[in-house]
């Protein structure tokens, strides 16, 4: 089948379908088939339901749903892990040994692994991803050259997925090492999608571009869409991006059991309801907040069967919307707040990461690098580490002052702030984000 | 069973991949069968390293290995067992740690010198990473000797153009398919030719290795 390249959506019957068929698909999919089957499978999931006294015959409609399924989280998962020696902490549906399996069940990938040991996450069958309709979004089509820059530990499915649309990747590794290549690469093969861009890369590419004297808008000129993933992006180096003529999709993970991305009206990141049921419940309860109100998003996979996830607490503050969205989907929108556990009350006043963001990145020495001190949740003082490249005019006193100033006007708080050179805090992250909290 | 769309249309390029000669990097597009007819060799060589059925093989690489990596991923499914991925830099060595530990592989494929420094940094004896590990393969002279300084008697993964080349453990000559490739020394440069079919071809391609070649199917370095 052919892929007409002036279509407007990849999946225009799932894009746009009625919001009464999403529901109708989901509980399709979710009371039909997934509960029975995780209920089945997985250890954890017939553990935590066992001690809650449920079974999946008493979940007959979402309002069972909402009052009887209990929860599971991260600590849950390696809880489960650890009583029972099992590397997928329960999770784990299908058997690799059995013969049915072979080709199926093919690999085991692993979660970034920025606040403990990596996860493993099991990986069934090949082939593209849904991420086909964020690829076509950003402009990409059949014939082009689309730039990979990733890891190794997400496994085959984005290579899939950019073949799934008919275009050809390019490999670039998302590493500092890669920077002089990704340039390169950029020019001469004029790809016109690109799968990640990340805080520490612009900061690199800039460098380098700098140091080679490149001209970053004749070189990234071919590309009609960015997708931004790993952390937030701060309103300064997103300027910074679209100065080189780059249009960026941000993508936020989806309570670990999908992605959900922004369309070409940038205002929050679709999750495709199909493949996810989400919740926004009140962070420290079981109640569901409003539409676009703050509360903790908590996920449940509709199609993942080999590893599911059902009323995962995913720790994440987020604003859900199922509003309309003027790119014509129909599906909701997530806006990402930050973490839960990130989040610090300094003298009574909540601070996210996000809410110093931009206060810190606009002081140009820093390149909004910084992590919030967070010995507990609740302090007398909001205690900031502050990467810088230079010191700027007047040394580190000035710039200490300077920070203290911004982020005192932004949130009314003064913080205290430690000044580390950045390379102290890149050597902390992956390539592509840096720990926002450090305990001490 | 995890995604459910099909692939519409894939291009004839299964992906643009790169080479290395020296300090020189050449882009090098593959087709998909080129990527099939590697993984037929590269499951030879997962085998003889000693992978079996319901296994797994660790594979440390880089994203922009993808066209040498790519066969030694499909070829443990061929073989019937699992594979994993961690990146091969020192900032990832914690998860070629963690796996390694995790999910018990029998082969660890591609542990460079950039892990072994990743390793350092941690206080990690390659010795105990690796402790339950049937078979280690370095990428690089230099890993090889590395961890055979900490006690690992590792084999050996060369890239030589677009040849995935490899020594098993205690062996010192490197292995790879005379049927599918020529490798020839010219002024001690190895030189390389491809005999199938290659969506890029390698017409006595300077790979720019220092070796020779005793008899076809190994090479000296």
């Amino acid at each position: 089948m052919s892929l007409d390249p002036t279509r407007r959506y990849f999946s225009p019957e799932i894009e746009q379908m009625p919001r009464a068929d999403i529901a109708s698909l989901r509980d399709e999919k979710l009371l039909g088939d997934l509960i029975p089957w995780a209920y089945q499978r997985s250890g954890l999931i017939r553990e935590t339901w066992d001690a809650a006294g449920v079974k999946p015959d008493d979940v007959t409609s979402m309002d069972d749903f909402h009052e009887k399924v209990p929860f599971i989280d991260k600590d849950a998962i390696r809880s489960y892990r650890d009583r029972h020696d099992d590397p997928y902490g329960g999770l784990l549906c299908l058997d690799p040994a059995d013969p049915t399996m072979k080709g199926i069940f093919s690999a085991i990938f692993s979660t970034s692994g920025t606040t403990g040991d990596p996860t493993p996450a099991p990986f069934a069958g090949r082939g593209p991803s849904m991420l086909v309709r964020e690829f076509w979004e950003l402009g990409a089509r059949p014939g082009d050259h689309f730039l990979h820059c990733l890891f190794t530990f997400r496994g085959p499915s984005i290579h899939d997925t950019i073949r799934g649309i008919g275009a050809t990747p390019v490999f670039v590794d998302h590493q500092p090492s890669d920077i002089e290549q990704l340039l390169r690469f950029s020019r001469e093969f004029r790809p016109t999608g690109w799968y990640t861009l990340s805080g520490p890369l612009i900061m690199m590419i800039e460098e380098a571009a700098t140091r080679l004297g490149i001209d970053l808008q004749d070189s990234f000129s071919s590309y009609k869409g960015v997708v931004f993933a790993g952390e937030p992006i701060g309103p300064r180096a997103r300027a910074r991006v679209e100065a080189w003529g780059l249009e960026l999709f941000v993508q936020t993970s989806l309570g670990d059991v999908g992605a959900a991305t922004e369309c070409r009206e940038h205002d929050g990141c679709h999750m495709w309801e199909d493949t996810a049921y989400i919740e926004s419940l009140d962070p420290e309860g079981a109640t569901p907040v409003g539409d676009d109100m703050r509360g903790e998003l908590v996920s449940t996979t509709l199609i993942d069967k080999v590893a599911p996830l059902v009323r995962y607490r995913s720790d994440d503050l987020v604003r859900v919307t199922r509003a309309s969205c003027a790119c014509g989907r129909t599906h909701g929108r997530v806006h990402t707040l930050g973490r839960k556990g990130d989040e610090i009350i300094v003298q009574g006043v909540s601070v996210l990461p996000g809410d110093v963001w931009g206060a810190v990145e606009s002081i140009d020495e820093t390149n909004g690098l910084f992590q919030l001190v967070r010995p507990a949740r609740e302090v007398d003082t909001l205690r900031l580490r502050v990467g810088y490249a230079t010191e700027g005019p007047g040394g580190l006193s000035a710039l200490r002052v300077r920070i203290e100033d911004a982020v005192e006007e932004a949130i009314g708080i003064r913080p205290d702030i430690e000044l580390v050179e950045r390379e102290v805090l890149l050597r902390q992250g992956p390539p592509h984000k840096i720990p926002r909290v450090a305990k001490a | 069973m995890m995604f459910a769309t099909a692939y519409e249309d894939p291009p004839r390029v299964w992906g643009v991949g790169r080479v290395i000669v020296g300090d020189e990097i050449v882009p090098w597009p593959v087709s998909e069968a080129d990527i099939d007819d590697e993984t037929e060799v590269a499951a030879a060589f997962l085998r003889d390293l000693g992978l079996g059925a319901d296994e797994l093989v660790l594979i440390v690489s880089y994203l922009s290995q993808a066209v040498h990596v790519a066969p030694f991923e499909r070829a443990a499914g061929i073989v019937g067992a699992l594979y994993s991925s961690a990146d091969a830099s020192r900032f990832d060595a914690f998860r070629t740690a963690s796996l390694a530990r995790q999910l018990k592989p029998t082969v660890v494929f591609g542990v460079d010198d950039a892990v072994l420094d990743g390793f350092d940094d941690l206080g990690r004896d390659p010795a105990e990473v690796f402790a339950s590990v049937r078979a280690v393969v370095a990428s690089g002279t230099t890993a090889r000797a590395r961890l055979a300084c900490a006690g690992v008697t590792a084999g050996l993964w060369l890239r030589l153009g677009a040849l995935s080349a490899v020594a098993y453990p205690g062996e010192t000559e490197l292995r790879y398919d005379p049927t599918r490739w020529q490798v020839e020394a010219a002024g001690n440069e190895l030189l390389l030719t491809n005999l199938v079919d290659r969506l890029t071809r390698s017409d006595r391609f300077r790979t720019g290795f220092r070796g020779r070649v005793p008899h076809p199917g190994r090479i000296a370095l």
